[in-house]
């Protein structure tokens, strides 16, 4: 499973800001291998969202453009039922305008 | 008229006595055809016909075709490369002992001839791939492996012995076709979980495809939660026998609650940069962890 914030330019589409966050299981072993084969995993390094727990993720983030005025924010979860396919599950989408200062 | 009819009621009842009763060998499977039509679903089927269906949706009725890769891996190089092993029955049971329970009842021979077919649908090309796939599609997890093969793997000193010929049962109800037995233990997490778990083959070795359990009985009932497998996965929005998991986006979304706050503002004194907090919360619902299983 994976969190994705993106940051764009509504009016020319650039992405100027792209974080994740990743919940996965298999395969990091404690020693730091990671392990795929189900015959090789013996133990691992739980990342995933923990039963009847709330995970709470947190994304600060500065533009360099002093004189952008808005931005299209998503913020995407996307559910991987392989490494290869990811399904978009939720989303929250916002143009953020961001105030005139003195 | 009398006459007829009660002629007609006689033949009626006496040609449903002599039905054959369903019934399964108890002993070893040489023949691939033989080994498939014995334990097809179909046989099932035709008193079962809704519950027929649902399980052909579920992932279950594909629980070979739909693990080539992964099986494939262990038969090709955890067995002969890592653990530097004779790719027997022994080793082969090690996956299909929760894919194909009825493997118990294959020779070794024809286990043999399974894996060959799990190897070429992998790494075979063209003609031979395909037909190798057509052969694995036959193969799955039936009815008859979890209403007999697998009652005996969640606790064996309860269950006792297994009647090959017994249809093990959630509910209390009688069956001309079969010997039924009532089963609870259908009806329990604990039941899933010898498959969806870490798996312990007789020899010791583990492997570790699923892991619900773990998560399942340490950090859910341990947290307070109260479902079984079955409460969301057969009984929840009449699911039944197709039993949906991480396959199905419906059952993934009911099982996470996502909210997020977006603000801007800009950050600084003096410099006023524009900024933008991002605070996500994701709840896992589920009974397990995610993802997972």
């Amino acid at each position: 499973m994976v969190l994705e914030v993106t940051a764009k330019d509504p009016e020319t589409g650039k992405v100027l800001y792209h974080d994740t966050r990743k919940y996965f299981e298999i395969g990091l072993d404690l020693d730091g291998f990671m392990r795929y084969g189900a015959w090789q995993i013996k133990e691992i390094v739980d990342l995933t969202l923990q039963p009847l727990k709330t995970q709470h993720e947190r994304f600060f983030f500065t533009f360099d453009q002093k004189d952008l005025e808005k931005a299209e924010i998503a913020v995407n979860v996307y559910y991987y039922i392989s490494g290869k396919k990811g399904d978009l599950i939720y989303q929250e989408k916002k143009v953020v305008e961001f105030p005139e200062m003195p | 008229m009398a006459l007829l009819v009660s002629i007609f009621v006689f033949l009626l009842f006496s040609s449903f006595s002599m039905a054959e009763k369903l019934t399964f060998p108890n002993q070893l499977i040489d023949d691939f055809d033989t080994f498939v039509a014995t334990y097809d679903a179909k046989r099932c089927a035709e008193c079962h016909e809704d519950v027929y269906e649902e399980w052909k949706e579920s992932y279950h009725s594909r629980s070979m075709i739909s693990s080539i890769k992964g099986i494939a891996n262990f038969f090709t190089v955890g067995v002969p490369k890592e653990w530097e092993k004779e790719l027997n029955k022994q080793e082969i049971i090690k996956c299909l002992d929760c894919h194909l329970p009825q493997i118990k009842f294959a020779t070794e021979r024809l286990a043999q001839e399974i894996a060959t077919y799990m190897i070429k649908a992998k790494l075979g090309k063209g003609k031979e791939k395909e037909e190798a796939r057509a052969k694995l599609k036959k193969l799955n997890l039936s009815c008859y492996g979890c209403h007999n093969i697998k009652i005996a793997g969640t606790a064996p000193g309860i269950t006792g012995h297994i009647d090959p010929n017994v249809i093990y049962t959630s509910g209390e109800g009688e069956s001309d076709a079969h010997e039924t037995e009532h089963t609870p233990v259908l009806k329990r997490a604990f039941f899933c979980v010898q498959c969806h778990g870490v798996y312990i083959a007789p020899d010791g070795e583990s492997t570790y495809c699923n892991t619900l359990s773990g998560s399942y009985v340490h950090n859910y009932i341990g947290q307070g939660g109260r479902k079984t497998c079955q409460d969301c996965h057969m009984y929840a929005k009449g699911r039944g026998h197709r039993m949906p998991g991480g396959h199905d986006l419906e059952i993934v979304k009911e099982g996470i609650d996502f909210q997020a706050e977006i603000r801007a503002f800009r950050y600084g004194v003096g410099k006023w940069v524009p900024a933008v907090n991002v605070e996500a919360f994701l709840t896992n619902k589920a009974g397990h962890r995610v993802p997972d299983g």
